[in-house]
């Protein structure tokens, strides 16, 4: 077979590309054993070889990003990254989206912050700089592995390894299009999923994988310092890596949580999807090994706890990699990355650094330090302990639970007919145990701060001290949850007492904040974040346990429903106000723009029959590119310092969703002719209607060079309801259009036949023209019109003239009257060009008369005219309507009502400037 | 005894408490015969297409009914008292989440699994123009 020449392709970058993954790959590798025996042997040259390979390996990851992002912007089809996630209709603004959008794009950010962040290590971690880079490096192997693409075969057997991103496209699937030579040209890329088409998805991203790649570096501190049995002096760095950590990865988790509450329409901030889950997970247990760091650094305590929590962050964090990128999630989460055929490259991945981590605590376990007495029941660092514990605790059972779909697939390993189980109601599931964890903590977040490191012995006067302390606070939440329950409501005990911890939690760290944290601010933050804490969790109580739904509407059941499924949605249709829970709904009209259809919602919320407050709001919808389908559905929300209002467009009617649905439903339809003369009467099966009038040029939707419509008054048997329709048809670029009319509430769907544009409008060859010579000033009879010459004017306004150099044209103005009729004016044109005459007529379309101005005799001052009028005839009238035309002027619409949304918010951001500010204290010490 | 040991016997009675507690939360897919006697079950199975589903939006948009055939080849009604969910007719495989009343399985929750859009799909051709 002939090697195909194609036409168009760019192949140099993608041989560049694949040349720099295969240098990144190797000096990975590289980097990793020289940073090994820089380590083991304490040799400068192998630490300078290390960083050469580290360098190399730097350069050819963003050599590699650098020539993804060239194909990607220059829209190169001939590569697949490019084809499956850019397209010619993409905005330029998602193309940081649409990058990591695929699972090479979201490996190679991973990567680019390990690269940032090794380099702050060779330039900051001094001793540590081998071992920790060693480490470093050689998660960068298993992670540049994902993407290298390298084929290993065993006999007929051949592993991939990884999906290399720069191949092409035609490499990677067989389609007859790669026939053609210029197959370029037929082909356009796939784009963004749309519900990534969003600024969230450009943010949340890169922070999320900061926070990913910056749990890193305390695991490598601790494989570290194991490794070099040197424990002492890796408690300092190790802490400001996890401050770091814990800071980035904690905003990245509630980026996503904003980015679902703003722009996704799960209407929550939170839904327990195993997805969210094991991205918290690592979270908690890094949140506990900062806790003992604290303790190991102030106290010599819970070293051995440190290094454990940092050694399983990590281990968590690629174990979630495993779950979301494997497809092992399967049916039980929302978002996941389509599959790869990575899943046994990433088992090996978790594998090797469980093993790693774990067999070196083991090894070491009796080396590690640890104080020969234990921790009195007095001192701080015995109840940070114990909060770190709880934290574990907290992680642990959601990683167990969320771990399920991997359980299974296990199990069907050994014993292939094992059916496996699924947790039933994973939010009740999820929330029955942490809501205990989240009553220990926040209590525990607030006794600790009354506490003192290395107290042995209480004496009577502080114990008392601190007794009244611990009272005085807890009296004062126990008020406070009272008081909240005049605002919301805590449905069970437990809640009660999730809200009582909360605000002893609030006020135990402000009251600390205010005494002992203004003036040393290591302990400042750690109130500042605990503060944060309480608040976040009451914000869950208010807005979470409290949400309520303000678009249910109880009399739309059909007595099937259970207590536990109240409906959530109503219809709304178009112009109908809706009341529903103290509000006045109505849905005004909609807009599409692109592929996006934004519907404005009027609220109005009624006190005492009195509306006291009234606003809009737009959710909207986006379809997919041929309209086939609702791709994604943006919420709309109006905050209030107390209260959000979320808003969703839940589903549209069918013909409204999808193109060819509504084409399908169009061509359904039985349409009857009638031919009413003008003022009769026609009657369908339901409704009647006068035909009133015939009305020229009426308004339409689209411009047209000419239309007509006839003026239709339709009404209900009973009479009550009143609608006046006007069908039309029209003329444009010589193109004859009928514009239908639908009466939405009476099913109908009328339309005006063409023929009847014919009937009305007369073409050149029908007309008759009568010739009028007059002067300026002077009038002239056609018929019933007086025809008047009033004067000239020389700046021509009209579309069929195309001025050119050298003419002259005079456009003459002239009124129309009829007897009893409104005075008309008309404009047409007389030309001359090259010693020729033209002239474009005017037309009155209510009159059906032309008029052309047709010679200028200079001589005698005299205008020559030709008038002709329409012959017209205008009955019967043919009409086409149909009946039980489904209704397609509603959409179903979803409100909630999320009460102290923003506690949760203020405390978050708060708990992340608690790490923040610990961060930059403890940056600061040497 | 060492706090050590308390704290370690605390943990292990907490996770032994906790495992106890939540293997009742879990259970296997279950079939329409098993929810008969199950209070509420997660069945899979496939939409009955000799069947025509029910959703009327304009008279009742949390009203939803459809027949499906679970794993054993038995078909029930199923009622939604949700919206229809996006994409139904396309699904390929369907995980109710309810309970039977009176022959008619009551759903709180339906989860469809479609076919991949952005695996499957052919090749876009360029629109000629």
């Amino acid at each position: 077979m002939n090697e195909i020449q194609y036409v168009g392709e760019h192949l140099l970058p993608g041989q560049i590309g694949h040349f720099l993954l295969i240098l990144g790959f190797v000096s990975a590798l590289f980097a990793t054993f020289s940073f090994f025996k820089a380590a083991n042997t304490l040799d400068n040259t192998w630490k300078k070889l290390g960083r050469i390979g580290f360098y190399l390996h730097g350069i050819s990851v963003l050599g590699v990003i650098a020539m993804l992002f060239y194909v990607m912007v220059n829209h190169y089809y001939e590569y697949r990254y490019a084809f499956e996630h850019v397209s010619d209709d993409l905005p330029m603004r998602y193309i940081l989206s649409a990058f990591w959008e695929g699972q090479e794009g979201s490996f190679l950010l991973w990567m680019f912050w390990h690269i940032f962040l090794g380099a702050l290590l060779i330039y900051s971690a001094k001793k540590w700089e081998a071992p920790v880079m060693a480490v470093v490096m050689i998660i960068q192997v298993f992670l540049l592995s994902m993407i290298c693409g390298i084929h290993i075969g065993f006999g007929d057997y051949v592993y991939k390894f990884g999906s290399n991103p720069t191949l092409l496209l035609r490499d990677t699937m067989e389609a007859p299009i790669f026939a053609n030579a210029e197959y370029l040209t037929r082909i356009t890329g796939r784009g963004l999923n749309p519900l990534l088409q969003n600024y969230w998805n450009t943010i949340h991203p890169p922070v999320t994988f900061l926070g990913f790649a910056s749990t890193t570096v305390p695991f490598a501190f601790a494989v570290a310092a194991l490794w070099k049995n040197s424990y002492q002096d890796v408690l300092a760095p190790m802490l400001k890596w996890s401050l770091f950590s814990g800071a980035f990865l904690g905003i990245g988790i509630l980026m996503g949580g904003a980015w679902a509450y703003e722009a996704l329409s799960f209407g929550g901030y939170w839904a327990w999807d195993p997805v969210e889950n094991m991205s918290l997970v690592p979270w908690l247990i890094l949140v506990a090994g900062i806790h003992t760091n604290v303790i190991a650094k102030s106290t010599g305590y819970s070293i051995r706890s440190t290094l454990l929590f940092f050694i399983l962050t990590f281990v968590l964090i690629i174990y979630s990699t495993f779950l979301t990128r494997s497809g092992i999630l399967g049916e039980t989460s929302a978002h996941a990355f389509t599959e790869m055929g990575l899943e046994w490259q990433l088992v090996a991945f978790v594998l090797f650094f469980l093993f790693l981590g774990l067999s070196l605590f083991v090894l070491r376990y009796k080396n590690i330090p640890t104080k020969p007495k234990e921790e009195s029941i007095y001192s701080r660092e015995f109840w940070m302990f114990i909060g770190s514990i709880v934290l574990f605790f907290a992680g642990a059972i959601i990683a167990a639970s969320s771990s399920l779909p991997v359980f299974n697939k296990i199990v069907t390993y050994f014993d292939p007919g094992y059916i496996g189980s699924v947790i039933e109601d994973p939010i009740p599931h999820y929330n029955k145990y942490q809501i205990w964890t989240s009553i220990f903590i926040t209590i525990l977040a607030g006794l600790s701060l009354f506490l003192r490191y290395r107290e042995r012995e209480y004496k009577a006067k502080h114990l008392r001290k601190f007794f009244i302390r611990a009272l005085v606070h807890a009296l004062l939440a126990a008020a406070i949850t009272y008081a909240a329950s005049f605002w919301i409501s805590y449905f069970e005990v437990r809640y009660i007492l999730l809200s009582w911890a909360c605000w002893f939690g609030i006020l135990a760290s402000l009251s600390y904040f205010f005494t002992d944290g203004i003036k040393n601010l290591k302990t400042g933050a750690a109130a500042f974040s605990h503060l944060g804490f309480g608040l976040m969790i009451f914000g869950v109580i208010t807005s979470g346990l409290n949400t309520r739904i303000v678009s249910t509407n109880p009399f739309a059941q059909r007595g099937l429903v259970d207590d536990d499924s109240l409906s959530k949605v109503i219809s709304l249709i178009k112009g109908a106000p809706m009341f529903v829970n103290d509000y006045w709904i109505t849905y005004e009209r909609d807009t599409i723009d692109g592929q996006h259809r934004t519907f404005d919602i009027k609220f109005e919320r009624i006190e005492d029959s009195v509306v006291v407050e009234s606003f809009m709001l737009h959710p909207n919808v986006q379809f997919d590119r041929d309209f086939k389908k609702v791709a994604a559905s943006n919420p709309d929300t109006k905050h209030y310092l107390h209260k959000d209002i979320f808003t969703n467009i839940a589903s549209l009617p069918r013909s409204q969703m999808d193109i060819s649905l509504a084409q399908e439903i169009e061509d359904s339809l039985e349409y009857k002719p009638y031919k009413p003369s003008l003022g009769d009467t026609i009657y369908t099966s339901k409704h009647y209607g006068v035909v009133k009038d015939i009305v020229f040029n009426p308004s339409l939707e689209d411009s047209f060079d000419l239309s007509v419509a006839v003026e239709i008054e339709f009404k209900n048997l009973d009479g009550d309801q009143v609608f006046t329709v006007t069908p039309a048809v029209g003329v444009k670029d010589n193109m004859i259009f009928e514009i239908p009319e639908v009466i939405e509430p009476f099913n109908l769907k009328l339309f005006l036949q063409d023929t009847f544009f014919t009937r009305i409008f007369n073409s050149e060859d029908q007309l008759n023209y009568a010739i009028y010579n007059v002067k300026k000033g002077a009038s002239f009879l056609y018929k019933d019109y007086k025809i008047q010459l009033d004067n000239f004017d020389n700046t021509i306004d009209n579309d069929q003239y195309n001025a050119q150099e050298g003419d002259v044209a005079v456009g003459a103005l002239l009124s129309v009257q009829k007897a009893g009729e409104k005075e008309e004016q008309v404009q047409p044109i007389y030309i001359l060009r090259n010693g020729k005459s033209f002239s474009i007529k005017d037309y009155l379309p209510e009159f059906g008369l032309h008029i052309r101005f047709e010679k200028i005799d200079p001589v005698n001052e005299s205008f020559t005219f030709s008038v002709a009028q329409d012959v017209r005839n205008i009955n019967p009238i043919n009409l086409l309507i149909a009946e039980d035309v489904p209704r397609s002027d509603f959409i179903i619409f979803e409100a909630k009502e999320f009460p102290g949304i923003n506690m949760f918010w203020l405390g978050a951001i708060m708990m992340m400037l608690g790490f923040i500010f610990a961060l930059s204290r403890r940056w600061k010490e040497k | 005894m060492k706090k050590t040991y308390i704290i370690g016997f605390v943990c292990i009675a907490a996770a032994i408490a906790i495992f106890l507690n939540a293997s009742g939360d879990v259970s296997t897919y279950a079939t329409f015969s098993d929810a008969e006697t199950r209070s509420k079950v997660k069945v899979t199975g496939t939409l009955d297409l000799d069947k025509d589903f029910f959703y009327d939006p304009a008279e009742d948009p949390n009203y939803f009914s459809f027949h499906m055939l679970d794993n054993d080849g038995v078909s029930k009604k199923v009622v939604l008292t949700q919206p229809k969910p996006q994409d139904f007719e396309l699904s390929e495989q369907v995980v109710v989440t309810g309970k039977m009343k009176d022959e008619v399985f009551v759903a709180t929750e339906v989860l469809t699994k479609c076919p991949s859009k952005y695996k499957d799909e052919e090749l876009l051709l360029r629109a000629e123009s």
